[in-house]
């Protein structure tokens, strides 16, 4: 059994709308994997039908070999998109208590509670309660609860919203350390850059239908190389860059896809002489891009589909 | 399985039972039901006293009479008071009561008599008893007040400048012959409320001037007695035996007692039910719950849910019967009521203190799987409420029929309540001084356990959905479609 997670032709409705159709998937054991996908795309519906707290109309799911999460609870960490604490209790017995419930004695729970919170920088928190904290902190010591029990396959459904960059690294480095233990982790972000940072693999959903699954190489091969720009000076002239198909301005950074054919060095040199140029690359588009694109794509067809009806 | 839900449960506990306002809470209960009765006390006990003056116009100059009748009849009053707290046998009681207030010949001698019988700490108590009650009225003598003299009009323009200024509380004018005709007999006060003096006045005016019409009409003073004797039934019961035996004080407060119990009751259940819809809802809105469902299934964090704050609840309705039971002996040193009533027997009466705990529990059980299943569907404490209303005039309906149950216990109106569901711990409870036959007992229990378990079953199914929705609460008809399929 290599696959952490296989969802076969899984399908759920509610009502009269479809939040996931047809969904298929594989998430190999040991890997970081990114679910990506917009807003009520269906990431979140997913990630429940997976820990069984919504039961798919149609299809097949197997976590950790077992068709119903259920059974495997205790191997399963999950922290929830919306991320609630009590705010009564002390940050180590919450995560302590999480840990009980999923079976953890009673000792090694609290001393496991205190090391992890130590260990992420949260030492000096310890004993105080849950309604002091910021929402970072309250977000890290989530995590740690979902996690206290080393479960196999973790789910964090968008771990890194609303965090700093300090606590983002700190959630980065709680995600690296679970795969270096052999832990497979599945999260779901907005965040291209962390999922091109940390992934091994990624899928997207859109409009409840899977869009692309594979390792960050697969997806990206076959698609356009662009520009990667980093400049100085006013934007607005690069649109009106020759052979240009699609500009994605930043401001000081910039994506730029040039229409086939056309000739990366040329437009190197009319950006030189309208900006001043810190850095050019050509290179393969970033997930950011990809994102877009297929958003697009997908968005054209569903357009034309409903158009020829 | 079952230690997840002992997890959850100890954890709801812990987290009430911690915290400072929970304990605060439980202490203000009975601390109000304390100073509220101390209140009540102090004010009986400092009540100021009452100056008062007579303006006595009549021949016979009947006032002085008066006044002699009403002091000598309140010392007769402490007297008995004194000798039936000593418990003295029935026929001292007797001579007591033979005792002529009205005869200021014999009084004084009489009294002594019987004070001189008594031991000394029951004659320091009478004379305590004396006192206190000769100082709630004061006599003014009308010299003092400078109405001692001068024409009708003037003397009594006095005394109603007197009672304008607060210095006297009321005065009486005694006119004409009240052995005749007491028509012209006026009280005169400020005060509409308090009717006390009036009363006592009263009373010493109509013994004297009773004592007076008799003599007048020559009539027996033993066959005026006996004419006028008060006739009272004495109250018997039939005891589960079939004797017949006489009804004491105690017993009648034992009657009685179901009603505070179901009072008590009836808050336990609704602060326990309601803390469990608080919890719930605060769960939900916080999203806590969705990580909770992930390692619990959703009836055991029902369950757990459930008996954590059905332990919060035994906590408060025991630290209850604790300060009960110690406030009610303590009481019973300080007022002598409480130990005529017997109180602390009936507090500590086995039946009623079991069925409050019994009934405690699968009242609140019953409700909770009410409130849980309303909790689990509504986003915010503001929509849980607004679904609670009807939930909560249901509830109301055991308090209304409080007293009418407990004085027909086996009447057809508490039979008809034992056996709808929703108040038969209510019902059942207010029934123990009856108390309802055995076979009663048992079936409401069948009753009442089967009703816990069908509204667990039904709770269940809502709240394993609901706990999950977001947006608008569901629709009637939605709810009972998960009843069906769930």
């Amino acid at each position: 059994m290599d696959h952490a997670l296989t969802l076969r032709g899984v399908t759920k409705r509610f009502g009269s709308f479809t939040a996931v159709c047809d969904l298929s998937l594989e998430v190999p054991k040991g890997c970081i994997y990114g679910f990506l996908g917009q807003n009520g795309a269906g990431k979140t519906t997913t990630i429940r039908m997976v820990m069984s707290i919504f039961h798919p109309d149609e299809g097949q799911i197997s976590v950790l070999g077992h068709p119903d999460a259920a059974e495997v609870k205790d191997r399963l960490g999950y922290l929830p998109e919306e991320k609630g604490l009590y705010k009564k209790m002390k940050t180590a017995e919450i995560v302590a208590y999480f840990g009980k419930l999923k079976g953890m004695d009673r000792s090694t729970a609290n001393e496991k509670a205190r090391g992890l919170l130590t260990r992420y920088g949260l030492g000096d928190w310890l004993d105080k309660k849950c309604e002091a904290m910021s929402k970072g902190m309250g977000q890290k010591v989530q995590v740690l609860g979902s996690i206290i029990h080393e479960p196999e396959l973790v789910i964090l459904d968008e771990p890194f919203s609303g965090l700093d960059p300090v606590n983002r690294d700190t959630m980065r480095d709680i995600i690296l350390d679970m795969k270096r233990q052999g832990r497979t982790v599945i999260f779901s972000t907005h965040g291209m850059e962390q999922a091109e940072q940390l992934c091994d693999y990624v899928m997207m959903i859109h409009k409840s239908k899977l869009q692309f699954a594979g390792t960050l190489a697969e997806v990206k091969k076959g698609r356009d190389l662009g520009i990667q720009l980093d400049y100085d000076g006013d934007g607005l002239a690069l649109k009106d860059l020759p052979h240009a198909a699609r500009v994605n301005d930043h401001g000081k950074h910039a994506e730029i896809f040039l229409q086939r054919g056309a000739d990366p060095q040329q437009a190197l040199r009319w950006l030189i002489d309208r900006v001043t140029v810190r850095r050019f690359d050509y290179r393969e588009p970033s997930l950011h891009e990809v994102f877009i694109r297929t958003v697009e794509e997908a968005n054209q067809r569903l357009e034309a589909a409903g158009a020829g009806r | 399985m079952a230690n997840k839900t002992i997890l959850v449960a100890q954890r709801e506990y812990l987290d009430n039972v911690r915290t400072k306002t929970f304990w605060l809470g439980i202490l203000a209960f009975p601390a109000i039901f304390a100073v509220a009765i101390g209140i009540g006390w102090i004010m009986q006990k400092t009540k100021a006293t009452q100056p008062y003056a007579v303006l006595d116009l009549t021949e016979a100059k009947l006032g002085e009479r008066i006044e002699r009748n009403a002091r000598a009849n309140d010392q007769l009053a402490s007297l008995r008071r004194v000798m039936v707290d000593a418990k003295v046998s029935p026929e001292q009681l007797a001579e007591i009561d033979a005792i002529d207030a009205t005869d200021p010949s014999t009084f004084p001698k009489k009294f002594a008599d019987q004070q001189a019988r008594i031991d000394p700490a029951e004659a320091k108590k009478l004379l305590g008893r004396i006192e206190s009650i000769a100082a709630r009225y004061r006599y003014v003598a009308l010299a003092e007040l400078g109405a001692a003299d001068g024409t009708r009009e003037a003397r009594e323009k006095a005394l109603k400048d007197k009672v304008r200024t607060g210095e006297l509380f009321a005065y009486f004018v005694l006119e004409g012959d009240p052995v005749r005709d007491a028509d012209e007999l006026k009280y005169v006060s400020n005060n509409l409320t308090d009717d006390a003096l009036r009363d006592w006045y009263s009373g010493a005016t109509t013994r004297v001037v009773r004592k007076l019409r008799i003599a007048e009409a020559k009539i027996d003073p033993d066959t005026a007695r006996h004419i006028q004797e008060g006739i009272d039934f004495k109250a018997q019961q039939v005891t589960a035996t079939g004797a017949v035996e006489d009804v004491k004080g105690e017993q009648k407060a034992n009657k009685f007692a179901p009603v505070a119990f179901v009072y008590l009751l009836w808050i336990a259940v609704f602060t326990a039910a309601q803390m469990l819809l608080t919890n719930t809802v605060e769960e939900k809105s916080n999203r806590i719950i969705e990580v909770l469902l992930s390692s619990v299934s959703p009836s055991q964090l029902m369950a757990g849910k459930i008996w954590g704050i059905g332990a919060t609840g035994l906590t408060i309705i025991l630290s209850w019967a604790v300060f009960g039971l110690i406030g009610v002996n303590l009481g019973a040193q300080v007022i002598p009521a409480f130990r005529e009533w017997n109180l602390t027997e009936v507090v500590g009466d086995p039946l009623y203190l079991a069925s409050f705990v019994g009934y405690f529990l699968t009242g609140y059980l019953l409700f909770a799987a009410i409130l849980v299943a309303i909790g689990s569907v509504c986003n915010s404490l503001k929509e849980a409420q607004n679904l609670l209303q009807p939930v909560f005039l249901l509830l109301m309906i055991p308090l209304f029929a409080m007293v009418p149950v407990v004085q027909e216990p086996n009447g057809l109106m508490a039979r008809v309540f034992t056996y709808v569901p929703l108040y038969t711990p209510f019902a059942m409870m207010n029934r123990a001084s009856g108390p309802p036959p055995a076979w009663e007992y048992a079936i409401t229990t069948v009753l009442i356990l089967g009703s816990v378990w069908f509204a667990f079953k039904a709770a269940g199914k809502i709240f394993r959905v609901g706990v999950l929705m977001t947006g608008n609460p569901p629709k009637l008809k939605e709810i009972l479609g998960w009843l069906r399929t769930g």
